[in-house]
C-alpha cells in the first residue's frame, strides 16, 4: 500500500499508515481485547486485589456483570474479526495488507540480520518493508489466537449445546486451552506489542499512529526504511509524470479513503 | 309297814310335796295379788290419750302395760317406784316425786368423771320398758343418738365406724363411766385401734406443734371429724387441711407455708381432684397423711432427698427417667444446685405440661435459661457453653417459636426428664443420636430419611466414626439459622464449600479416613469453583452435585454422582448434560494419569509461553540496549560535528 500521503502543513512529511477504517478495526480490537483480558482474568483470579475492587465498585452482581461484559466484548471482537476477513477479501487495500503481511524469505534474513545487528556483529540494521517480521508475527499470532479463543470460547459459552457433542473431556480441554491461550496472547501484547508502540524509546510515550493514522518521515526511516525508499522512488516518478495530479491529490488528502482508491488505481 | 326306812322316806316325800304345793300356791297367790295392783293402774294408764297438764304443758301418762310386764321390772309394782302415790287421788301425788332407782340398785355407782352423772337412769334404761345393760348395748348407738341430736354426733350414723360396728362406748366408754374425749385425748383414744397411725402422727409436725402448746394444732378429730370419721381423701383435705392452711390468720405472709403459697394449689393441675374428682395428687399424696413431717431436710416427703419417692408414687416412669438424667444424677450425688421436680414444675402451682401456657415451648426456654445462662451454672465442659446456650435465642428455632410457629425448644432436643450429657451414648444429643433427635416425628423427618444411608450417616452410626458429621456439624446446634439466613454458614456457596473443606481438605481427616485429597483445590480451580469464589450465586457448589443429606459415594447406585445418575445431576443446571458422555473425572487431581491429554496440552502451552514470551522479552532487551548504544554514539557524533 502506498501510504504515500505527504502532508506539508508542517515542514515534516506525514505518511498514512492506517486508514480510518483500519483504525476503527484496531480500536474495536484493542478495546474488546483489553476488556476480554480484564473480565477473563477476573474470573480466574477472583481474590486478586483489583478483582476485589471491582466487586466493591459493582456490588454483589459483579460476577454476573463480568460474564455479560466478557461475552459482549467477545462478540465485538469476533464481529471485528469477521469484518476484517471480509475486508481483506473484498477490498484492495485489505488484499494488499495480507500480501504485505505474508512471510517471505526476506523475513528470515531480516531476523538473522537484526540479531547480528543487536549483538554488534553487523553495523546496519536490515531495512524493513511495510511490515517487519515482528509485526507479521504479531498479526498471525493474533489470527491464531482469535481463532483458538473464539472456538474454545464458543464451546464454553454454549456449554449446554456442546456438552453432548464434545463430551466432558472436550470441555475440560477447551477450558484449559482458553486459559493458556489467554495468558499467551495477553503476555504477547504486553511484552511485544506494547514494547514497540509504547516503551520503545523511539516512540515513547506512545506511538500515536493508531489514533492519527499517520507516521512521520523520521518514524518511517526508523521503522520502515525500505517502504520509505519505495515511496520516495514512486513519488519522484509521479512528480515527473504529472505535476497537476499530485496537486489534486494534495487537495483531496483530507479523506484517506478516496485517496487509497486513487493510489490503488494508479498501481494498477 | 315292812320297812321303816321306806315308810319314813315316803312320808318325807309326801311332806315335801305338800310343802312345795303350799309354796307354789302361796307364790301364785302373791303373784295374782301383785298383778292385780299393776293392772289396777293400767286400767287407766293404758289409755293412750291419758294426759296430765303441768304448767300448761300436756304430759302423756300412757304406759305400755305389755312391754312393762315383759321388761326387767315386769315383776314389781308400779308403786315400788312411784312411792307415796294415792290411787284414789288425782294427781296421785301432788308433789313432784323423783324416782329413786338407787333404792333398789344401790350397787350402781357413778364413776368419777362420768359425764352422765346428771343423766337420769331412765334416760338410757327407759322408764317402764326397762332394759338391762346387755340389752342396751345391742342398740347402743340408737340409744345414745336418741339424746345426742347434734348434727355432729348424728353424723356418726353415716360414718365408717358405724358401718364397722364401732360403738359409742368404744371411744367414750360405756355403762356408768361415760367420758368426754378432749382433743388431746383423742389420739390415745383413736390409737387404741389405730396404733400405727398414732405412731406416725406422733412424729408429725402437727404433733410437735401441739406439744409446744399450740392448741390450734390438729389432732385426729380435726381432720377426720369426731363422729363423722372421714376417711375420704377429698373431704379430709378440703375440710381438714385447707380449713387451717387457707386461714390467713394462721398462716400469714407470702413465704413457704403461707396461705398464699398453699393457695397456689388451687391453680395446679393436681387440684382437678377437688374440682371434678379425677385421680390427682391431693395434699396427703405428697405430704403424707399422719406422718406429715417437719421441714427437716432429712425427713419430709417433699425434700430433695425424698422427692423422687414422693412424685414417683404417681409419676414413676418419669422419675426413673429423671434419675438417669444429668439433673437426676447430680441430685443423687447431693448437688444443691441440681434441679428437682419442683424446680421446673413448681410446688403447689404444678401445671399441666400439655395444657398450661407455663410449659409452652417458648416459655420452656425461659425456664431452662433461668439457670443455664450468664454463668449461673458452672459448666465444666468448656468455657463457651453458656454463650452457646444463650445463642439459642438467636436461632431460627426460637424466632419461629416467637412467631407462633411450632419449632424445637430445649426439651425437644435434650429431652425433658431424660436429659443427658452429650457424651452419654443414650443422650438425645449424643452425636450418634442427633439425626434421630432432629428427625423425630413432627420435625425433620424427611431430612432424616434422606440422611439415612448416606455415607456420613453410615460412618456415624455403623462405623462409629468419632468425626463423621451429624446434623449439627453442618447446621450448628443452638444458634441454628434459617436456610437463607446470612448467619447460616451453609446459606452461601462460599460458606458451604468452606464447611465441606473443613474436613475434606483437612490433612488430619484425609489421612485418618483415607479421604481422596485435592478435591477442594480441583473444585476451587474449576469454572464452578472460580465462579463461586467470584461471587456467583448460581454456580454449582459441593451440594449441587453431591446432594446434602443423602451424600453417597459414586460407587453407590443411589448416589447423585454415580455414573448412571451423573447426567441427571448435571442436567439440573445443564440441560445438555443429559446426553453427555462423562468420559473424564470431574475432580482431576493428577492430570498425567487421570487425563494425559489435558496434561500434555497444559505442558506444551507452558513451554510455548515460556519460550515465546521469553524470546520476545530477550528481543526487547537487545533492541533496547542497541538503541541505547546508538543514542550515545549519536550524541557523541553530534558533539563532534557541532550540528
Amino acid at each position: 500500500m502506498k501510504t504515500t500521503e505527504k502532508m506539508e502543513n508542517k515542514h515534516e512529511k506525514k505518511y498514512l499508515r492506517m486508514t480510518l477504517n483500519e483504525r476503527i478495526q484496531h480500536f474495536l480490537l484493542l478495546s474488546s481485547f483489553i476488556t476480554l483480558v480484564i473480565t477473563g482474568f477476573a474470573l480466574k483470579y477472583p481474590e486478586a486485589v483489583w478483582v476485589i475492587w471491582f466487586r466493591k465498585l459493582f456490588g454483589e452482581n459483579t460476577f454476573e456483570l463480568r460474564g455479560i461484559v466478557h461475552r459482549i466484548a467477545a462478540v465485538v471482537m469476533v464481529a471485528d474479526s469477521l469484518y476484517h476477513i471480509f475486508y481483506v477479501i473484498f477490498s484492495g487495500r485489505g488484499r494488499k495488507l495480507i500480501i504485505d503481511l505474508w512471510f517471505t524469505k526476506k523475513d528470515l534474513t531480516d531476523v538473522i540480520g537484526t540479531m547480528k545487528y543487536y549483538i554488534g556483529k553487523s553495523d546496519t540494521k536490515p531495512k524493513y518493508a511495510r511490515f517487519s517480521y515482528i509485526e507479521k508475527s504479531e498479526y498471525w499470532a493474533l489470527v491464531w489466537g482469535t481463532v483458538v479463543m473464539t472456538v474454545t470460547g464458543v464451546f464454553l459459552w454454549f456449554n449446554n449445546f456442546f456438552l453432548p457433542i464434545i463430551s466432558s473431556f472436550g470441555m475440560e480441554i477447551s477450558t484449559a486451552i482458553h486459559f493458556y491461550e489467554a495468558i499467551l496472547a495477553s503476555l504477547s501484547i504486553v511484552v511485544w506489542h506494547f514494547y514497540f508502540v509504547i516503551y520503545n524509546p523511539d516512540v515513547y510515550p506512545l506511538n500515536r499512529t493508531f489514533i492519527t493514522g499517520y507516521m512521520t518521515r523520521e518514524e518511517m526511516e526508523h521503522e520502515h526504511p525500505l517502504e520509505l525508499e519505495e515511496i520516495d522512488k514512486m513519488e519522484e516518478e509521479m512528480k515527473s509524470e504529472t505535476e497537476e495530479e499530485s496537486i489534486k491529490k494534495d487537495a483531496k488528502s483530507v479523506s484517506a479513503e478516496p485517496e487509497s482508491k486513487t493510489t490503488e488505481e494508479k498501481k494498477i | 309297814m315292812k320297812n321303816p326306812l321306806i315308810r319314813k322316806s315316803t312320808r318325807l316325800l309326801i311332806i315335801s310335796l305338800l310343802f312345795l304345793a303350799v309354796i307354789i300356791s302361796a307364790l301364785f297367790t302373791y303373784q295374782r295379788t301383785k298383778a292385780k295392783g299393776t293392772d289396777d293402774c293400767l286400767v287407766c294408764h293404758e289409755d293412750k290419750d291419758l294426759v296430765m297438764e303441768v304448767n300448761g304443758k300436756k304430759i302423756s301418762l300412757f304406759v305400755n302395760g305389755k312391754e312393762f310386764k315383759k321388761s326387767m321390772h315386769g315383776a314389781i309394782e308400779c308403786t315400788d317406784c312411784h312411792q307415796n302415790y294415792k290411787a284414789e287421788e288425782f294427781p296421785h301425788n301432788p308433789k313432784k316425786q323423783e324416782i329413786d332407782c338407787k333404792a333398789c340398785h344401790d350397787n350402781v355407782k357413778s364413776e368419777p368423771g362420768n359425764v352422765h352423772n346428771n343423766v337420769k337412769c331412765y334416760s338410757c334404761h327407759s322408764a317402764h320398758n326397762v332394759k338391762s345393760a346387755k340389752e342396751l348395748s345391742k342398740n347402743q348407738t340408737d340409744n345414745c343418738l336418741g339424746c345426742h341430736k347434734s348434727k355432729n354426733v348424728q353424723s356418726f350414723k353415716t360414718s365408717i365406724h358405724d358401718k364397722k360396728n364401732v360403738k359409742c362406748s368404744d371411744c367414750h366408754q360405756g355403762g356408768h363411766s361415760v367420758k368426754k374425749i378432749t382433743k388431746s385425748e383423742s389420739m390415745n383414744s383413736c390409737g387404741k385401734c389405730h396404733a400405727k397411725d398414732q405412731k406416725d402422727f406422733s412424729n408429725s409436725v402437727h404433733q410437735v406443734v401441739l406439744r409446744q402448746g399450740n392448741s390450734k394444732a390438729p389432732t385426729c378429730i380435726d381432720c377426720h371429724g369426731s363422729h363423722k370419721v372421714n376417711s375420704s381423701k377429698i373431704d379430709i383435705e378440703s375440710q381438714g387441711c385447707l380449713k387451717c392452711h387457707l386461714d390467713e390468720k394462721m398462716f400469714p405472709g407470702d413465704g413457704k407455708g403461707s396461705t398464699k403459697f398453699i393457695s397456689e394449689y388451687k391453680t395446679s393441675i393436681h387440684s382437678i381432684i377437688q374440682k371434678n374428682g379425677k385421680q390427682a395428687a391431693g395434699c396427703t399424696d405428697c405430704h403424707g397423711n399422719h406422718m406429715i413431717q417437719q421441714n427437716d431436710p432429712s425427713r419430709p416427703s417433699t425434700t430433695k432427698s425424698k422427692i423422687f419417692e414422693t412424685c414417683g408414687k404417681c409419676h414413676g416412669d418419669l422419675v426413673e427417667k429423671f434419675k438417669g438424667s444429668m439433673h437426676g444424677q447430680e441430685m443423687l450425688k447431693g448437688n444443691d444446685k441440681a434441679p428437682t421436680c419442683a424446680t421446673c414444675h413448681g410446688e403447689h402451682n404444678i401445671k399441666s405440661v400439655s395444657l398450661s401456657d407455663e410449659f409452652s415451648k417458648i416459655n420452656q426456654v425461659d425456664l431452662c435459661l433461668k439457670c443455664h445462662q450468664e454463668q449461673k451454672l458452672p459448666h465444666k465442659n468448656y468455657k463457651g457453653e453458656d454463650v452457646l446456650i444463650s445463642n439459642y435465642k438467636d436461632s431460627y428455632h426460637y424466632i419461629a417459636l416467637k412467631n407462633g410457629k411450632n419449632a424445637a425448644t430445649c426439651s425437644d432436643c435434650h429431652g425433658s426428664h431424660e436429659m443427658k450429657k452429650v457424651d452419654d451414648p443414650d443422650a438425645k444429643i449424643n452425636r450418634k443420636n442427633i439425626p434421630k433427635t432432629c428427625g423425630q416425628s413432627g420435625c425433620h423427618t424427611k431430612q432424616l430419611n434422606d440422611f439415612t444411608g448416606s455415607i456420613h450417616e453410615t460412618s456415624l452410626t455403623q462405623k462409629n466414626s468419632p468425626d463423621a458429621p451429624n446434623c449439627s456439624s453442618c447446621h450448628g446446634n443452638h444458634q441454628i439459622a434459617k436456610k437463607d439466613d446470612v448467619n447460616n454458614r451453609i446459606a452461601s456457596s462460599k460458606g458451604l464449600v468452606q464447611l465441606c473443606s473443613d474436613c475434606h481438605n483437612s490433612v488430619e481427616m484425609t489421612q485418618k479416613y483415607n479421604i481422596p485429597t485435592g478435591r477442594t483445590d480441583s473444585y476451587l480451580n474449576s469454572f464452578h469453583g472460580l465462579a463461586v469464589r467470584g461471587g456467583s450465586k448460581v454456580a454449582a457448589n459441593c451440594e449441587s452435585c453431591h446432594g446434602y443429606h443423602n451424600i453417597r459415594p459414586s460407587s453407590d447406585s443411589l448416589s447423585t454422582i454415580s455414573k448412571k445418575n451423573l447426567p441427571e445431576t448435571c442436567g439440573k443446571c445443564h440441560p445438555g448434560a443429559e446426553q453427555t458422555l462423562f468420559n473424564t473425572k470431574i475432580h482431576i487431581t493428577d492430570s498425567l494419569s487421570e487425563s494425559p491429554m489435558l496434561y500434555w496440552i497444559t505442558r506444551i502451552y507452558i513451554i510455548l509461553i515460556v519460550l515465546t514470551i521469553g524470546g520476545m522479552a530477550l528481543h526487547n532487551i537487545l533492541d533496547l540496549i542497541k538503541k541505547g548504544k546508538k543514542k550515545n554514539k549519536q550524541n557523541e557524533n553530534n558533539g563532534e560535528d557541532g550540528k
